[in-house]
């Protein structure tokens, strides 16, 4: 049984006034007034236009908020207390609860499937609340799959900038791709779709009072439908707009990135260690997805925190990494920033060196995700050099040599992984 | 004041609308009378209803089964004689049963003398009864009704070389309401009629009396011009008689058919009914209320008429393309359910022979604000047969027994106006008025009892509505109010159970009494009332304070 005590009385209230859906589309939030009102309207253009029969609720689990993105979600209901609106066969609700504790994506998503769970939604999808592009048919694109064709999992393809997701393109991505076998370009999705089976099958799994049932819980959820070979999907859903914000903390996404791979790892080797046909993930629709807008980048301090890192947390890397890794990657830290290169190769194996030492937990295992920071900006770095001119073909080229080297160095990981050095 | 001496009669009645030609045959002949239904007026009076609406019975070649009229002052000799009628009325005055009968206005038959004189030549007199033209493009703005069967508003009349006009069937030529002949004609008709006693007329497609060049011919000024007229003749010479307008139109353009109250007494909510529909396959009160909101107050003496089933198909004209295309594919999936812009079918096959949601339907229409009309046989749930042609599927005859011809007729099967239902599910051995009688819990016996209950207050025929809107929108709720008398409406859209919570702040205090079973509900308190309801179920409560 899901635990439904992480929903409020007043919350259980509503859902008992909403009764049985056909689709759920969840909207966590946390003071997101200035997008949240055009996301929703979004939403619910979508649920209009090409889902006008399904019964359909929209659930915002919000995380404390005080600037009024509670309401702003609840005013895209339409019901008979608020005027006619002929374009709308049904009633459709659009209702709002705060979840306990400090604000989390995994909270939020927790608190949206134990709400799908309760109106047993045959589908349900998530949207960030920053997604400005938003547009209703992201909607049909995202839950259309899991209502007609029977798809689990639907995964976003966004028209991201060359530079954008430099965290995903160059670890993420080619992880995912390589130790699991599935090619889904954003595995860590903040709009993606499911089905009520992954749904159920992920709010009774045991992760909600760990780190991964907090950060990184989207990520999970792909790995989980990865592991348990769920019909997975990829829908291409056009530019990726976000409002201008601050720069996110390297280290957290770190640990919400590397740090719940290598945990998959080690929770599931049966899932990666043993040979498995590639688990398919067509991409519906899909165009090409990277636009080359110019954009200024810092490479100098990349450089420099790179080169800081090798430095200072030498002792880290000499219980992490093998001595050949260990000695290339001081190697190039003495390179000057414009002959500078951590070729796809090396920084595979370094990966899969972390990996391995997170399985056999040589240090703090958060110590070890941490220390990846550092080499991953000198992993950035290389790919921002690299791509500086590229055209877009080249770019998915380049991103390819990445996957096709992570691909290339999973013998590696097996022997590291079982205690070879 | 006894019912009879009510001027405002028609707002407490409960009608019920048959076809004689459907009812009994007690000649022998294949065709229901008005002997037979005189002999049936037992059976009606049992079952409540104290008006009868009866479908054209008058001379008639029966290509629109009677609407098409070709004499207005008998009686079709294939339903008896005029004294056959008189009696018949007699009998039904004697029971406190009212009697409305059909007026068709806007046209007549082709075989009609009026037209065959007015098509003899161009120089008859009645030339200008009907509206001819030289050409075929005249009020090119008419949307034709008939789609599956016309092709244009105007026929050729190869005797006279000219094009008349006709709104429905090209053998139904429109009368020219322009010309004062006419007028006087018809009020001739109808006082034909009301002398013999008659006490109200459903007037027929009354939106399509006058045309003008420019406009879509629908609801013009002088067409409510004419109405406005007679019934101030009929106010002055025949007070206490009422005028029932067929309109098939959204709220707001029917709403002038009341006028100030000078016009029709009473006219049909054609709009409301498909979303009763569509809420209960929808779940969801939203198309009821919404239509609801939209309908405009009207005048203290006038009334809605409400009803479920009727003799046409369930029609779709006032609904969107998206709610049409709903009720089509979930209450007409084979082709041959369609007709026109509608669904020909029979409320019991409509909701799948559901009990559960049989008794909802008719609880609400018997609970909405308006007169409500049952159409006969829907009272013991028979069905349609889809594979007769145009509207006959509805129009079988009526199912007495499980005996020769289920109790309608003793003439030889074949000779029957229309076959019977012969089906295990709805045949007339499956569903009869006789073995219906036999059970406390059949539906006749329970729609007796509906109609006792709806009976036995002015509330639902006089009483104003406050929609309670609780934030199940499963669940629809209002409380129906006249004078001191107040009473709570609550139901279950849903196919599965509902907990409601309704705010009754306003009646703190006070108790609820289950106007079915008498029984005592717990006292309304300060927070909402919490109610749990079965699949489909509906409340009536009395709110009263002790």
């Amino acid at each position: 049984m899901p635990d439904e005590s992480i929903l409020s009385d007043e919350f259980i209230r509503e859902l008992i006034n909403v009764g049985e859906v056909d689709i759920l589309v969840g909207v966590p939030t946390h003071n997101d007034a200035r997008t949240v009102g055009q996301v929703v309207q979004c939403v619910r253009a979508g649920l209009l236009k090409y889902f006008p029969r399904a019964r359909s609720v929209i659930i915002n689990a919000d995380g404390s908020s005080r600037d009024g993105t509670r309401d702003l979600v609840c005013a895209a209901s339409i019901n008979d207390t608020v005027g006619s609106n002929l374009s709308a066969l049904r009633t459709l609700h659009s209702i709002s609860t705060e979840y306990d504790g400090a604000p989390a994506s995994g909270t939020a998503l927790h608190t949206i499937l134990a709400a799908a769970d309760l109106l047993q939604a045959k589908a349900c999808a998530v949207v960030s609340p920053e997604s400005t592009s938003l547009e209703p048919e992201w909607i049909e694109r995202l839950l259309r799959p899991v209502i007609r064709e029977g798809v689990d999992l639907v995964l976003p393809v966004y028209r991201r900038h060359k530079f954008d997701g430099l965290l995903i393109r160059n670890l993420v991505y080619p992880v995912t791709r390589a130790v699991y076998g599935c090619t889904v370009r954003e595995p860590y999705p903040s709009d993606y779709a499911f089905s009520s089976n992954l749904g159920s099958n992920f709010l009774n799994q045991d992760l909600w009072k760990q780190e991964q049932g907090r950060h990184g819980t989207e990520l999970w959820l792909t790995l989980t439908a990865i592991i348990g070979r769920y019909k997975i999907q990829q829908s291409f859903l056009g530019v990726r707009g976000r409002l201008e914000s601050p720069p996110s903390d390297l280290v957290m996404a770190m640990r919400e990135t590397a740090g719940l791979l290598f945990c998959s790892m080690d929770c599931y080797p049966a899932a990666w260690k043993e040979p498995r046909e590639p688990l398919p993930a067509p991409c519906g629709g899909c165009q090409p997805a990277i636009s080359l807008e110019p954009m200024r980048v810092n490479r100098k301090r990349l450089h420099q925190m790179f080169t800081f890192g090798i430095s200072q947390l030498e002792p880290v890397f000499s219980s992490i990494l093998s001595a050949p890794t260990h000695e290339e990657l001081k190697r190039l830290a003495t390179l000057p920033e414009n002959e500078f290169a951590l070729p796809e190769p090396l920084w595979a194996r370094t990966v899969y060196e972390f990996a391995a030492a997170y399985h056999r937990a040589v240090i703090g295992r958060d110590h070890v995700v941490q220390a990846l920071v550092p080499l991953f900006r000198g992993r950035a770095l290389t790919f921002l050099t690299e791509n500086r001119d590229a055209e877009e073909t080249e770019i998915e080229s380049n991103i390819e040599k990445i996957c096709q080297a992570f691909e290339a160095e999973k013998p590696y990981l097996l022997h590291v992984w079982d205690g070879g050095k | 004041m006894p019912v009879q001496q009510d001027a405002l009669w028609y707002k407490d009645a409960v009608i019920y609308q048959v076809h004689v030609r459907s009812f009994l045959d007690s000649s022998g002949d294949g065709n229901g009378d008005f002997r037979g239904l005189a002999q049936k007026l037992d059976y009606l009076q049992d079952l409540g209803i104290n008006t009868l609406w009866l479908m054209p019975f008058f001379p008639s070649p029966l290509r629109d089964d009677g609407y098409d009229i070709s004499d207005y002052r008998t009686v079709n000799p294939l339903y008896g004689t005029l004294d056959d009628f008189k009696n018949f009325l007699e009998v039904a005055h004697k029971r406190g049963i009212r009697v409305i009968i059909e007026m068709v206005l806007n046209h007549t038959s082709d075989q009609h003398p009026w037209f065959q004189e007015s098509r003899s030549s161009r120089s008859n007199p009645r030339r200008d009864w009907y509206v001819w033209s030289d050409t075929d493009t005249k009020y090119k703005g008419t949307r034709i009704i008939f789609l599956d069967t016309e092709l244009s508003n105007w026929a050729w009349d190869p005797v006279s070389k000219q094009y008349y006009w006709h709104r429905f069937f090209s053998h139904q030529p429109d009368l020219n309401w322009d010309n004062p002949a006419v007028r006087e004609e018809m009020w001739d008709v109808m006082k034909f009629w009301l002398n013999m006693g008659v006490d109200a007329f459903r007037l027929d497609a009354v939106p399509y009396l006058v045309e003008r060049e420019g406009t879509n011919c629908e609801n013009l000024p002088e067409t409510h011009s004419v109405i406005k007229d007679l019934r101030a003749q009929l106010d002055r010479e025949y007070p206490g008689r009422m005028l029932l307008a067929e309109a098939n139109q959204w709220p707001s353009d029917l709403r002038a058919y009341f006028s100030t109250g000078d016009e029709f007494h009473m006219a049909f909510h054609f709009p409301l009914m498909p979303r009763m529909f569509m809420g209960v396959k929808l779940e969801d009160r939203k198309p009821i209320t919404e239509i609801l909101k939209q309908t405009p107050e009207i005048p203290e003496n006038c009334q809605w008429c409400l009803f479920l089933r009727n003799h046409d198909e369930l029609t779709l004209e006032m609904v969107t393309d998206l709610e049409r295309d709903y009720m089509y594919d979930e209450y007409a999936k084979e082709k041959a359910m369609r007709l026109n812009l509608g669904i020909r079918r029979r409320l019991a096959p409509l909701l799948d022979n559901d009990r559960r949601r049989i008794e909802l339907m008719n609880g609400m229409l018997m609970s909405m604000p308006g007169t409500p009309i049952i159409y006969y046989g829907d009272e013991i749930g028979m069905g349609d047969n889809i594979n007769l042609g145009d509207r006959n599927g509805v129009r079988t005859p009526m199912q007495w027994d499980g005996g020769w011809n289920g109790g309608f007729s003793t003439a030889d099967p074949e000779a029957l106006y229309s076959p019977l239902m012969l089906n295990p599910v709805y045949g007339f051995q499956a569903v009869n008025v006789q073995s219906q009688k036999r059970f406390d819990h059949s539906l006749l016996a329970w729609m007796k009892r509906l109609i006792k209950i709806r009976k036995s207050t002015a509330v639902f025929g006089r009483g104003s509505i406050q929609f309670l809107y609780p934030a199940n929108h499963r669940v629809l709720a209002y409380v129906r109010k006249l004078g001191n008398e107040t009473i709570l409406v609550v139901n279950n859209l849903s196919s599965s159970a509902q907990a409601v919570e309704l705010d009754l702040k306003a009646y703190k205090g006070n108790i609820l009494v289950e106007m079915f079973g008498r029984n005592v509900f717990p006292r309304i308190g300060e927070l909402p009332y919490l109610l749990t309801m079965g699949p489909y179920q509906f409340y009536w409560f009395k709110i009263r304070r002790v």
